[in-house]
């Protein structure tokens, strides 16, 4: 059976920079990789490749054994992969559930006209993601940087998503936030989606994920169980700096 | 943002009863105002459908109009094509302009595809002067147009026949779901393709609608007033009221372009008899950069803090 999601011979270079250089790996179906590096080592440009926000220069990505190296983001969406961003980017003068709907839509314009919004739907992924009852209506600017995340995911779950991107998804949270997202998180997981998890706090991502790929200007440098790759000296030493 | 409520409905019908005893209630001369008003206040939803909602700011609507209004114009007067088929034709080429408007949003946007939007205005405003100026009248522009009705009352009711009917399809049209992508696209373009609609599509509607009004608006304006002149249509002037009437009656929403487009042309009629010069729009930029300045949102937000401090409601 193919893997939900395939990287192979990824490269991407911004002129003489290369920012993805020759990378490889594979996301199994219900898994959680977690993708790691220190900063600048081009996780984001990663991510940004898989949605097709850049197009990347040679390689392929496949979905479910499906070449979307040359679809638009909105098509691959659609195909069932999806991502949140670092910083949240909500619809600031609509509600949660407002918000939630734009990701549940339609791409279909004759669609988003004769069809209702299924509010059951919008309220079930809203509680779904730990949002209370009180929140439904408030809008982006009346929450805390953890309940934008959970919006970000709400929005990316009513898409269909089967293959979720979270990039530094405990960038800004409180200590009460992580343990939050991370609960989510494995709900999620134990509901069967797969995930590629990019952060930068190892500790709350250990036990979020099946296994881990490091990166370093571009590549890969190390791959495997999440103690495999910590104990690799390459990656120690793009961490911090000494072997 | 919300679903269509009862007084929703209720505020509609009361809408249309008023405009519907008007030409008892006040002279004719108020009349012909008021048609004014009812075309402008088409205007402004035509501008509010594509730049309230999407955020792309047109600068071009006279652009748009004026498509609809010469060619409906140039087609009855000079090839004597009747009424019926000339406005359709109009209004198809009116929406061919859309697409051409369209065409700079697939790229650019802000403050960049308004002056875009400005400069296919001048380009129209020099191109009706020079190119077969037999047709076009130059610019001089024509005068001697077929008119659809006479008379102040039975223009009036057309002119609000129309203004109804194109807001009240406009409003249950925002009210559906494509309402919220549209305003969705004003808030945050990225986030709207993240959520795997396509921006592009949603945007070519957003046009071809605002289009549409424009045209019909355009082709029915020209046939009222029996004349067209390029300096005046053309003219920014002509382009900030509409957009000020927008934005002061309250942006992306339906009924507040309408508010605005009356509130704009009652002020200037009001000012005239005290101002009889330009000086009237030193007036009417004062008022609207306060009003502008005091609610963002627009008179319809002021209504409705005011109407929930009467009846109490938070």
């Amino acid at each position: 059976m193919s893997h939900p999601l395939e990287i192979t011979n990824l490269v991407k270079r911004f002129g003489g920079l290369v920012a993805t250089n020759d990378l490889s790996f594979h996301v199994e179906q219900g898994q959680s990789v977690g993708l790691i590096g220190p900063n600048g080592a081009g996780k984001t440009t990663v991510f940004a490749q898989i949605m097709g926000e850049h197009r990347q220069t040679s390689g392929t990505i496949k979905l479910y054994g499906k070449d979307i190296g040359n679809k638009t983001t909105p098509e691959r969406i659609r195909l069932g992969v999806s991502r949140t961003y670092q910083v949240p980017r909500p619809f600031s003068d609509m509600t949660v559930l407002e918000n939630i709907r734009v990701g549940q839509m339609s791409s279909s314009i004759w669609k988003m006209i004769t069809t209702r919004p299924n509010h059951e739907r919008e309220e079930e992924i809203a509680h779904s993601v730990g949002f209370a009852e009180a929140d439904l209506h408030k809008t982006p600017g009346e929450l805390s940087m953890g309940d934008l995340r959970k919006l970000e995911m709400a929005r990316t779950i009513a898409t269909g998503t089967s293959v979720m991107l979270l990039d530094e998804v405990f960038a800004g949270l409180t200590v009460a936030e992580i343990a939050q997202i991370a609960t989510l998180i494995q709900k999620m997981r134990s509901d069967g989606m797969t995930f590629l998890i990019v952060s930068h706090d190892l500790k709350a991502l250990e036990p979020l994920v099946d296994s881990l790929v490091a990166i370093n200007y571009g590549s890969k440098i190390a791959e495997g169980s999440f103690a495999e790759v910590m104990g690799n000296a390459s990656v120690r030493e793009s961490y911090l700096g000494v072997v | 943002m919300t679903g269509i409520r009862w007084y929703h409905l209720a505020l509609w019908i009361a809408f249309v009863a008023i405009m519907f005893v008007m030409p008892q209630l006040v002279s004719k001369g108020t009349l012909r105002i008021i048609i004014m008003a009812n075309f402008l206040a088409i205007f402004a939803i035509s501008w509010d459908v594509l730049s309230g909602r999407t955020g792309y700011i047109s600068f071009g609507h006279p652009f748009l109009i004026g498509i609809g209004a010469y060619t409906s114009a140039i087609l009855t007067k000079r090839f004597d094509v009747p009424l019926e088929v000339a406005m359709p034709i109009a209004v198809l080429m009116t929406m061919i302009g859309g697409i051409i408007v369209f065409l700079p949003a697939l790229r650019i946007k802000g403050s960049y595809f308004a002056l875009v939007t400005l400069a296919f205005m001048e380009l129209i405003y020099q191109l009706v002067q020079v190119i077969r100026p037999d047709l076009t009248g130059g610019t001089r522009g024509m005068s001697g147009i077929k008119t659809i009705t006479r008379g102040a009352v039975s223009n009036y009711y057309l002119s609000a026949s129309l203004l109804i009917a194109i807001a009240f399809s406009m409003w249950l049209l925002m009210k559906t779901q494509l309402g919220i992508a549209l305003s969705a696209i004003g808030m945050n373009e990225e986030s709207v393709r993240g959520s795997g609609l396509s921006t592009t599509k949603l945007k070519l509607f957003a046009f071809l609608t605002s289009a549409f009004v424009a045209g019909i608006g355009g082709a029915f304006y020209v046939h009222y007033l029996g004349s067209i002149a390029p300096r005046a249509l053309f003219d920014i002037n002509f382009l900030f009221t509409i957009i000020v009437a927008a934005l002061i009656g309250g942006a992306s929403t339906i009924i507040g372009p309408i508010i605005g487009a009356f509130f704009l042309t009652f002020l200037l009629e009001f000012l005239r008899p005290y101002l009889p010069g330009a000086e009237r729009y030193f007036i009417y930029g004062m008022v609207a950069l306060l009003l502008y300045m005091y609610q963002p949102k627009g008179l319809i937000a002021l209504m409705h803090t005011g109407w929930n401090k009467l009846t109490g409601a938070r």
